[in-house]
């Protein structure tokens, strides 16, 4: 998952992108309004992350600029301003929703991956496809009730994979929201993941979970118990 | 109008007494003119009868030359009294208690009878005998005629009496017609205070209503309600402002801090991560610690100065921050030039003044690019110090000129955060300028850059030794 930090304080930016990094989470950095806006309509990030007081462009007109373009993207709005009318403000402007500064990280933490579930239409924090289980919360996979043991990357591409299933996922999608701008990468390091990622999975017996289509990307397949 | 005196009661109290005086006089004058017309109808009465009596005495029946009175031909009043004597003191006719009197004859004169006031007439006359005879005998006669007057008062009561009882009315109708004018007239008033009224912290609009504004004598009351509200209202907003920008400045400042320590506590992290984190945390402690101590510093510059002005070399001052500027400066590449520095004294605590210093200075070295020069000039006239600094930055604009000044105004808001800039700097300067009794400014250089201007006056002792300029 990748998330974009629109705040104009350097600090508070940098804290809050090492807590997302370190819970495995894609990280971008915008520092005023003008960059943030134009960074948020690329449609590459699952979530958004906006400090409402920006230089260039107020947060309230970011927000209300990618809602114009028909974006789903959720916003999570940071706000040190009082009063319920702003909140309501910003509701109705297309937050979906907000933390007031100074916040709890673990809460921040919290609402983002809530806010990415609730996007791609997930409820539980436990996903069930065929006869496998991930826990977004503990980071945990198993299949037929038995643990696999993965790398940070491989699980979020296999948790990225499992939010569409029966969709194929380009590469360049995979690329895009499982890397920010800062962390180097070469375009096979995907291939060699998901290689990684199909031979941990699959136990002796079953279907293979991930198919890949050629030229086209890659497919978690829920009929795979059969 | 339950508490205290009204205007519209004291109005009315003034009107009616004036209108009862002028009542009360006009009733005396009243009564006055009555009393004389009465007594010259009562005189001329008294005259009258008395001349009939003297028409009324005549020879006598007899042969003799003496005289008589025949009182059948004089209609007779009541309580007359009278006293008819002739020139030997023989009594020719009395009727009634007549007192012992000497008046001068043809004049009157009251007196008191039993109680009852009389007025007398005295009349002398003569009443010739036989005349035209060589027996003609001439008789003195003396009448003395009274009545009592206290019918006199009655007439005077009774033609005095309606013009009271209408006064008395007229005065009653005017005064319930002055009460209700009056009311109307200072209706405007209270359309005024209801309006006043309406103003309060959150609904600050105040506009003088029409009717108070039609008034001469409400309308400079009006309008100054309407300015003074009017100033309060920016006050408020302007301390409104500051609360919540400072709220804000505080928020984000400890938002920072917390989510440091947080940062720390979201996993296990070996000694040196923790280290690290600590020394991270605790510079933001000390970003958070100078904000509240800028803030309390803003706060103490607006209180009130103290009795005892202070006083401090300046040019000192200003000279040790240039010393102390330079690693930054050098730092950020630019070089800092103080000259030329004359020695001036200002009324400053040195304390602040050295605030002022740094703060102008950090501002200008800010706001220089790299390579570049803060030029700084201190000069004096011998009545006031000029302190100038100079950058070779951008400059201001025209938009932010008008709230450079404004706590917590950043002109562009990420570069002051990023360069540890609360954005109370100015604001702090302005109001070390202000209790000084001084002033500052900024404008664009013409060669540009910005410029600060400080004026600030010479204190007192310098201007007594005449130590000008250098």
């Amino acid at each position: 998952m990748r998330l974009l930090i629109i705040e104009d304080e350097k600090r508070l930016a940098e804290n809050i992108a090492q807590a997302l990094r370190e819970a495995g989470f894609a990280v971008d950095h915008a520092a005023d309004g003008i960059t943030g806006s134009h960074m948020a309509v690329q449609d590459i990030f699952d979530a958004i992350i906006l400090d409402l007081m920006l230089p260039g462009k107020s947060g309230k007109r970011v927000l209300t600029e990618l809602r114009q373009t028909k974006s789903r993207t959720p916003v999570l709005v940071l706000t040190a301003l009082e009063g319920k009318e702003t909140i309501v403000d910003l509701l109705n402007s297309g937050a979906d929703d907000y933390l007031a500064k100074p916040f709890d990280l673990g809460e921040l933490l919290a609402r983002v991956k809530a806010l990415i579930r609730r996007a791609k239409g997930v409820s539980s924090t436990i996903i069930q496809v065929a006869d496998m289980e991930i826990d977004t919360v503990r980071q945990t996979v198993k299949r037929r009730g038995q643990e696999i043991d993965l790398s940070p990357m491989e699980y979020r591409i296999l948790q990225y994979l499992s939010y569409r299933p029966r969709a194929i996922v380009s590469k360049q999608e995979l690329l895009e929201h499982l890397y920010d701008f800062e962390w180097e990468h070469h375009s096979n390091d995907i291939e060699a993941h998901i290689s990684n990622l199909r031979r941990k999975l699959n136990l002796q017996g079953p279907e293979p979970l991930i198919e890949t289509l050629r030229h086209r990307g890659y497919r978690l397949s829920e009929e795979a118990s059969s | 109008m339950n508490q205290g005196s009204s205007i519209a009661r004291r109005l009315i109290i003034a009107v009616l007494l004036l209108e009862g005086l002028a009542a009360v006089l006009l009733i005396v004058a009243v009564i006055v003119n009555e009393h004389q017309d009465e007594y010259r109808a009562f005189d001329a009465n008294l005259r009258a009868s008395a001349n009939a009596f003297l028409g009324a005495v005549q020879e006598a029946e007899d042969s003799s030359p003496n005289i008589g009175l025949d009182v059948r031909r004089i209609p007779r009043t009541p309580h007359a009294v009278y006293r008819i004597t002739d020139g030997e003191g023989h009594v020719l006719g009395t009727q009634g208690p007549v007192p012992e009197l000497t008046i001068e004859p043809d004049s009157f004169r009251r007196v008191k009878i039993d109680g009852h006031s009389y007025r007398f007439f005295a009349l002398d006359g003569e009443r010739v005998v036989d005349p035209g005879t060589p027996t003609a005998v001439v008789h003195q006669v003396h009448i003395l005629y009274g009545q009592p007057d206290g019918r006199v008062w009655h007439e005077i009561w009774e033609a005095t009496r309606f013009f009271m009882v209408a006064t008395a009315l007229l005065l009653g109708v005017t005064a319930v017609l002055l009460v209700w004018m009056i009311r109307r007239l200072l209706a405007p008033i209270h359309v005024l205070a209801s309006e006043a009224d309406k103003v309060n912290s959150v609904h600050w609009s105040f506009t003088a209503p029409a009717v108070a504004m039609h008034l001469a004598e409400l309308r400079p009351l009006a309008s100054a309600m309407e300015r003074t509200v009017n100033r309060l209202q920016r006050s408020f907003e302007q301390q409104k402002r500051f609360t919540r920008d400072a709220a804000h400045e505080l928020k984000t400042d400890l938002a920072i801090v917390k989510s440091s320590l947080q940062l720390l506590t979201m996993k296990e992290r070996s000694v040196e991560e923790y280290g690290k984190g600590l020394g991270i945390a605790l510079e933001d402690f000390t970003r958070l610690e100078d904000t509240v101590q800028q803030m309390l510093t803003l706060a103490r510059l607006e209180q009130p100065a103290d009795a005892v002005s202070p006083m401090c070399a300046l040019h000192q001052v200003l000279q040790d921050n240039v010393t102390q500027s330079a690693s930054f400066a050098s730092l950020n590449k630019v070089t800092l030039a103080a000259s030329p520095v004359a020695t001036v004294f200002v009324p400053v605590d040195a304390r602040d003044a050295a605030l002022l210093c740094s703060n102008l200075i950090v501002n200008a070295l800010q706001h220089s690019p790299d390579h570049g020069a803060v030029e700084i000039a201190l000069r004096s006239d011998g009545t006031s110090a000029t302190l100038t600094v100079r950058d070779h930055g951008e400059g201001i604009t025209e938009e932010d000129r008008p709230h450079l000044f404004e706590p917590f105004y950043r002109g562009d808001p990420s570069r002051s955060r990023k360069s540890g800039g609360t954005g109370l700097g100015l604001s702090i300067c302005k109001a070390i300028c202000d209790r000084a009794g001084g002033s500052i400014e900024i404008d664009n250089h013409r060669a540009g850059g910005a410029v600060v201007t400080v004026k600030l006056p010479l204190s007192n002792g310098q201007l007594e030794r005449g130590t000008g300029p250098s």
